[in-house]
């Protein structure tokens, strides 16, 4: 469909064009990987902090753009009336939400290049070991945790509020599902809770994919679900 | 050819009747004008007749599609102007009109909507820094790029200044004189005796009278419509 690739690029322009989206989806997370690299050194198991902190801030990356920036997103459309314009034309509300979620995802997968490109010039970052793994398993963490991001923008009535909301999802999750501190150096107690979030199976999958590790079918299935199920609410609960 | 037909038309928000059995018809490539204070039910109207709102009762066939189960396929043929709608705050004007035009099956060439309207000039502006002229004429813009047969105009001219509402009134004449049919809101008594070739009042969700310019002046035996609309609705534009 032209008008969905249109959208599409038009839409990650205007996200690039928020001085606070890009500035959180491109330049902070490269700063968080230089905090998180100044005392270098090896995780528990041997693996080089570097191997695992790429992969682990990609999923940062693709959490914020999904549970912070993407509903801050669609329910200031909201607010603003931007939606009830885009309703008097033939767009429907499928293609207005794919679209927001592709552009959203784009923005993530430039921080999760700029991310990979600084790993690999100033850290001497190794892999991804299979490629295929881990593409899949970003993609599917970005529908599952984009699916919650929608699902989000629907049900909130202001963009402040969802990007308060988005915040309280994002930051816990983050701290506790592994994407901001390596699992290995969590507490039993914090990592059984962090399991339960739905970004510990996207963490967990792309950091085994990145180091040729076996994913469990479970993982993959768990993000499916959590998208189909997300998802269908966010376009049940969607209004304009 | 009739091409607008609300039939008994009915709705209510809460506790507030906003239509309370509205019947008019508008003919192909006319311009149709709806007058009426505040609150009259005007812009309740082209939304339901534009099918972005559902009556509760009565009903709505426009280009001989029912407005609730076709509507996308009649959203195809008709352009909206809002009176509250916006664009994103960062979106350039050329952006929008091409983002928009890419909604239709078949569009109207937005490059050339954009000179006409007078718009190049302003292809790479940010929709946050336009003036509410610009605005204005950006969003009639936006309702001509599915290049339809019927265009709503909600509260047309507000905001725009002498020169560009005169402009504005040439170039809704040009869009008749190519058979586009037009329904125009207004509050502006000298742009519904300008520019329509028949009128509604509406006041407190009814139709108070229907009719040419000259009719309404003749019925409510006035010389102009501003005073035909203060008899009507015993206030003023």
């Amino acid at each position: 469909m032209r008008g969905l690739g249109n959208v599409i690029a038009i839409e990650l322009r205007l996200a690039m064009r928020d001085p606070m989206a890009a500035f959180f989806a491109l330049a902070f997370p490269v700063v968080i990987l230089w905090v998180k690299m100044r005392n270098g050194g090896t995780l528990p198991g041997g693996l080089p902090i570097i191997d695992a902190f790429v992969p682990m801030l990609s999923v940062f990356v693709l959490g914020l753009a999904s549970l912070v920036v993407l509903p801050a997103t669609l329910a200031q459309y909201r607010e603003r009336r931007v939606l009830k314009r885009l309703r008097a034309t033939p767009a429907s509300a499928g293609m207005i939400l794919g679209a927001q979620w592709a552009a959203h995802m784009l923005l993530a997968v430039l921080g999760t290049a700029l991310l990979t490109v600084v790993g690999l010039v100033a850290y001497g970052l190794g892999g991804p070991a299979d490629l295929t793994a881990v593409v899949l398993a970003w993609v599917l963490g970005a529908l599952s945790l984009g699916a919650i991001g929608l699902l989000v923008g629907a049900l909130v009535p202001t963009g402040r509020t969802a990007t308060v909301v988005g915040l309280a999802l994002f930051f816990p999750m983050v701290f506790v599902s592994g994407a901001l501190s390596a699992w290995e150096t969590l507490p039993a107690s914090m990592r059984s809770i962090g399991g339960l979030t739905p970004m510990a199976p996207a963490v967990r999958a792309v950091r085994a994919g990145w180091e040729g590790q076996p994913v469990s079918p479970l993982t993959f299935a768990a993000m499916a679900a959590i998208f189909l199920v997300a998802g269908g609410l966010g376009l049940r609960a969607f209004r304009w | 050819m009739t091409v607008i037909e609300l039939n008994d038309l009915r709705k209510s928000y809460r506790t507030h009747r906003a239509l309370d059995g509205v019947t008019l018809t508008v003919g192909r490539g006319e311009i149709f004008g709806l007058l009426g204070p505040n609150g009259a039910g005007k812009t309740t109207v082209v939304e339901c007749a534009s099918g972005l709102r559902r009556p509760d009762g009565g009903t709505v066939r426009v280009l001989g599609l029912d407005s609730r189960t076709r509507r996308r396929e009649l959203l195809q043929r008709v352009g909206v102007q809002l009176q509250e709608a916006a664009l994103p705050d960062a979106i350039k004007v050329g952006e929008a009109l091409r983002m928009y035009s890419s909604f239709y099956d078949r569009p109207a060439d937005w490059r050339a909507l954009m000179e006409e309207w007078g718009l190049t000039a302003m292809k790479r502006a940010r929709f946050a820094g336009l003036s509410g002229g610009w605005k204005q004429r950006l969003f009639i813009a936006l309702a001509l790029v599915g290049d339809p047969e019927i265009v709503f105009l909600d509260e047309l001219t507000t905001g725009l200044d002498p020169a560009a509402r005169r402009m504005t009134w040439g170039l809704i004449r040009d869009m008749r004189d190519r058979g586009v049919t037009v329904v125009l809101v207004t509050h502006f008594m000298d742009e519904a005796e300008a520019l329509c070739d028949r009128i509604a009042v509406i006041d407190r969700g009814r139709i108070v009278h229907e009719g040419t310019p000259d009719e309404l002046m003749a019925r409510c035996d006035a010389g102009s419509l501003d005073d035909a609309y203060f008899t009507l609705t015993g206030r003023t534009a």
